[in-house]
C-alpha cells in the first residue's frame, strides 16, 4: 500500500494506517530532528507531528509527498516546542514559511542553529516594538494564533493586524541586521 | 516497534515510547455526558463505567422493559387489574438479578479481584435498575390512569385503576427515601452490605411502625402524613452523600 | 517479600485443595508446576484475594488481605489472569482493557497511556479497535494478559497464560515475563514445562495440595538425571520429583 492510500485511510479514521505511516516515516523524521533538538524534544515533536497528521489527514493533497508533508508538520511542531520555552528561543518566523528552507538536512541545521544564536537579540528587539505591534507579534508568532483570532483579541480589523505584523517583521529584521527575507 | 531503535542516529530516542504516546491519544475513549455525570456522583470512574455497562440498563433491555410494561398497562385498561404494578417488580427483580454476579458476568472471577468492590457495583447497579424500572412503571401507570379517566375504551375498571395509580405514584416517595438512605450509608461506610442493611432495616421498621400506629401496613405508603418525613430523609441522605464523596480522598 | 504464606490450607468440604503450604517470594518469575488437581489454581486464587484461606497466614505486598482497606491496596497493585477468563464480546480490545484499568483504580489521567502500553506490550496494536468477538483464542489470551499488566502490578498472577499461543507468541511472552520479573513478583501457573524453563528464575512443584519441590529450573533438571520418563530434561525432573513425592506418601519440600 502506498503512502497516499495510507493517508486516505488515515483521514477515514483507520488507526492501523497511522501505525504503518509511523513505522515507515518516524525513523527518518527522528534522525533529522535529532540533528537540531535534544532527544526528549525529538520525542515530543514526533508525537505531536503524528497526532497532527492524524487530525489533519483530510487536508493532505496527493501531489505532495507524504514524507515532505510530514516533515512540514514536524518543522512547525519543532518551532512550537522551541517557542514554548520562551521568546529567547523562538526562531524567526521566516523559517515557518514553506519554501524558506528548501531541503531538510544540514541546511536546516544551520538555519535553526543560527536562529537560536540570534534569539536573544530577537528578544531584546521585540522589546523595542510599539505596544500595538508587540501585541500582534506575540499573538501571531509566539502563540501561533490565526489572523482572525488575533484580530478579535486585539479588537482591530484583520487588515490592521496584517499591516502591524508586516511592520513588526520589517523592524525586527532591521534590528537583527538584515536576516533572510 | 522496538526494531526501529537500531539506527545509531537515534541515540536516546525511544520510538516505542513515542508510538505509545500517540496511540494513547488515538485510542482514547471520551466518556459521554451520562458517564461524566455518573463519575461525578459516584466519585469513581470504574464504578461509573460498571454502572453504565449494566445489562439491564442497556438500550435493548430498556426498550423491552417499556414494551412489556406497556402491554401490562394495556391489559389493565381492559380487565381492571393493576397488572403494571404486578409486572414491574418482577421485571426489576430480573434486571437486578442479572446486574452482576457469577451467573451474569462472564468476567466474574476477575471482577471479584478488583479494588472497586463487586458488592458496591451490585448495590449501585441494583439501585439504578430498581429506580429505572420504577420510573417506567410509574410512567405507564400514569398513562393508563389518564387514559381511563378521560373516558377511553376500557373504562370498566376505572375506580380500581385510579386507586392503584395513586398507590403507584405514592410508592415513589418511600422508594426514593430507601434508595437514598441505602446509598448514603454505603458511600459513608464504603460497604455495600452496610448500605443494604440500613435500607432494609429502615423500611421494615417504617412499615411495622405504621402497622402499629394505624393498623395497616399499607399506611406506610398511603398515609400522606408520612410523605414529608420521607422527603426529609431523602434530602438529608442525598446531602450526606454529596458531603461524604467530596471529602473522600483517593488513596493513590 | 511480596508473598508470605505460612501453613496455608484451603478446603472445599472434605477435599483439601491446598494443604499446609508455606511460601515466600520476592521479585522474579516463579513458575508453579503440577498435575491437574494439584491445587495450583486454588493457591493462585488465594494469592489473588479472590478466595480466603481456610487456615494459615497470608501476607501479600506486606499487607494483610483479610483486612478490607489492605485488600483494596493489594488489589490496586495486583494483576490476575484467571484460567478461564470470560470476555464481553461487544467490547473492543482497548475498551476491555480500559474497563479493568478503571476498576483497578488506575488514576484517570494515566489510563490512556497505560492501556496503550499494555496493548503494545502484548503485541495487539494492530487489533486495538477490533471487537473481542472477532479475535482468535490466542489473541483473547493476550488481551487477558494485557488487562493483568495494565496497572503495572507489583504482584502478577497468571494461570495458564500461554494457552492458545503459538510458539512465536510464546517466545515474545516469555521475554515480557522476564522484563516484568525484574521489579515485580510474577507467579506463572502452567502445565507446560518448557514455559517454565525459559522464563522462570524459580520453580515450585505442587502435588495433591502440597509443595513437593522448590528450586531453580537447573535444580529440577538435576533431579531428573537418570530418570526414564520424559522427553526433555525438565520433564524428566518433573516426573522424577512427582514419583518420589508419591512414593514417600507425603510431600517434602526439596531445596
Amino acid at each position: 500500500m502506498d503512502d497516499d492510500e495510507l493517508i486516505t485511510r488515515l483521514a477515514g479514521g483507520d488507526d492501523t494506517a497511522l501505525r504503518e505511516l509511523f513505522t515507515r516515516h518516524a525513523p527518518m523524521l527522528a534522525a533529522r530532528l535529532r540533528a537540531v533538538l535534544p532527544p526528549s524534544d525529538v520525542e515530543d515533536v514526533l508525537q505531536e507531528t503524528f497526532l497532527a497528521a492524524w487530525r489533519g489527514a483530510g487536508s493532505y493533497r496527493p501531489e505532495a509527498k507524504a514524507g515532505a508533508w510530514l516533515w512540514g508538520i514536524a518543522r512547525r511542531q519543532a518551532a512550537l516546542v522551541l517557542r514554548r520555552r520562551g521568546p529567547a528561543t523562538a526562531p524567526l518566523p521566516d523559517l515557518l514559511q514553506a519554501g524558506a528552507v528548501a531541503l531538510p538536512g544540514p541546511g536546516m541545521h544551520n538555519d535553526l542553529a543560527q536562529s537560536l544564536a540570534t534569539a536573544s537579540q530577537l528578544a531584546s528587539a521585540v522589546g523595542t516594538l510599539s505596544p500595538a505591534d508587540r501585541q500582534v507579534w506575540q499573538l501571531m508568532y509566539e502563540e501561533d494564533r490565526p489572523i482572525a483570532e488575533v484580530a478579535k483579541l486585539a479588537g482591530v480589523p484583520e487588515g490592521t493586524v496584517k499591516s502591524r505584523a508586516h511592520r513588526a517583521r520589517r523592524l525586527l529584521r532591521a534590528a537583527l541586521g538584515g536576516g533572510a527575507g | 516497534m522496538n526494531q526501529m531503535n537500531d539506527d545509531p542516529r537515534l541515540d536516546g530516542i525511544d520510538l516505542g515510547r513515542v508510538w505509545t504516546g500517540i496511540a494513547s491519544e488515538v485510542w482514547r475513549r471520551h466518556p459521554g455526558p451520562v458517564e461524566r455525570l455518573a463519575i461525578r456522583l459516584l466519585r469513581s470512574p470504574g464504578l461509573a463505567r460498571a454502572l453504565l455497562n449494566t445489562p439491564a440498563l442497556l438500550l435493548p433491555w430498556l426498550i423491552s422493559t417499556v414494551v412489556v410494561l406497556t402491554v401490562g398497562g394495556l391489559m389493565s385498561l381492559a380487565g381492571g387489574e393493576p397488572l403494571v404494578w404486578l409486572i414491574a417488580p418482577g421485571i426489576a427483580a430480573i434486571g437486578i438479578a442479572y446486574a452482576y454476579g457469577p451467573g451474569a458476568d462472564p468476567a466474574w472471577e476477575l471482577a471479584v479481584s478488583m479494588p472497586v468492590s463487586d458488592r458496591m457495583v451490585l448495590l449501585v447497579r441494583g439501585v439504578t435498575v430498581f429506580a429505572v424500572n420504577a420510573a417506567i412503571g410509574v410512567a405507564v401507570s400514569a398513562v393508563t390512569y389518564l387514559a381511563t379517566t378521560h373516558g377511553l375504551p376500557g373504562g370498566g375498571g376505572h375506580h380500581t385503576v385510579a386507586v392503584s395509580a395513586a398507590i403507584t405514584f405514592a410508592w415513589l416517595i418511600p422508594m426514593a427515601a430507601v434508595c437514598a438512605l441505602t446509598l448514603a450509608v454505603a458511600v459513608l461506610t464504603r460497604s455495600a452490605s452496610a448500605g443494604a442493611l440500613a435500607g432494609v432495616v429502615a423500611w421494615g421498621g417504617t412499615v411495622l411502625a405504621s402497622r402499629v400506629s394505624t393498623g395497616a401496613f399499607s399506611a406506610a405508603v398511603t398515609d400522606s402524613r408520612t410523605y414529608l418525613p420521607y422527603l426529609v430523609v431523602a434530602a438529608c441522605a442525598t446531602a450526606l452523600i454529596g458531603y461524604t464523596t467530596r471529602t473522600q480522598r483517593r488513596t493513590q | 517479600m511480596n508473598i508470605e504464606l505460612t501453613g496455608v490450607t484451603r478446603s472445599f468440604g472434605s477435599n483439601k485443595a491446598v494443604d499446609g503450604v508455606s511460601l515466600e517470594a520476592g521479585p522474579g518469575v516463579l513458575g508453579l508446576l503440577g498435575p491437574n488437581g494439584a491445587g495450583k489454581t486454588s493457591l493462585l486464587r488465594m494469592l489473588a484475594t479472590v478466595l480466603p484461606p481456610s487456615s494459615g497466614q497470608i501476607r501479600l505486598l506486606e499487607r494483610d488481605p483479610g483486612r478490607t482497606a489492605d485488600r483494596r491496596d493489594i488489589r490496586r497493585r495486583l494483576g490476575y489472569l484467571p484460567q478461564n477468563l470470560g470476555y464481553y464480546p461487544a467490547f473492543t480490545v482497548v475498551e476491555f482493557i480500559e474497563y479493568f484499568a478503571l476498576l483497578k483504580e488506575v488514576p484517570s489521567a494515566r489510563v490512556p497511556r497505560a492501556v496503550a502500553a499494555a496493548v503494545e506490550g502484548v503485541d495487539l496494536g494492530a487489533k486495538a479497535k477490533s471487537r473481542l468477538r472477532t479475535l482468535s483464542g490466542g489473541m483473547l489470551r493476550r488481551v487477558g494478559i494485557a488487562q493483568a499488566i495494565v496497572n503495572d502490578p507489583d504482584l502478577l498472577l497468571l494461570d495458564e497464560p500461554t494457552a492458545g499461543l503459538d510458539p512465536e507468541q510464546r517466545v515474545g511472552f516469555r521475554a515480557l515475563l522476564r522484563s516484568l520479573g525484574e521489579t515485580a513478583t510474577v507467579v506463572v501457573s502452567t502445565h507446560l514445562v518448557e514455559d517454565v524453563g525459559a522464563a522462570c528464575s524459580e520453580v515450585t512443584l505442587m502435588d495433591d495440595g502440597h509443595i513437593v519441590f522448590r528450586g531453580t529450573p537447573a535444580d529440577l533438571v538435576t533431579r531428573g538425571e537418570g530418570h526414564a520418563i520424559g522427553d526433555a530434561p525438565l520433564e524428566r525432573g518433573y516426573s522424577a520429583v512427582l514419583q518420589a513425592a508419591r512414593a514417600a506418601g507425603q510431600g517434602a519440600v526439596a531445596a
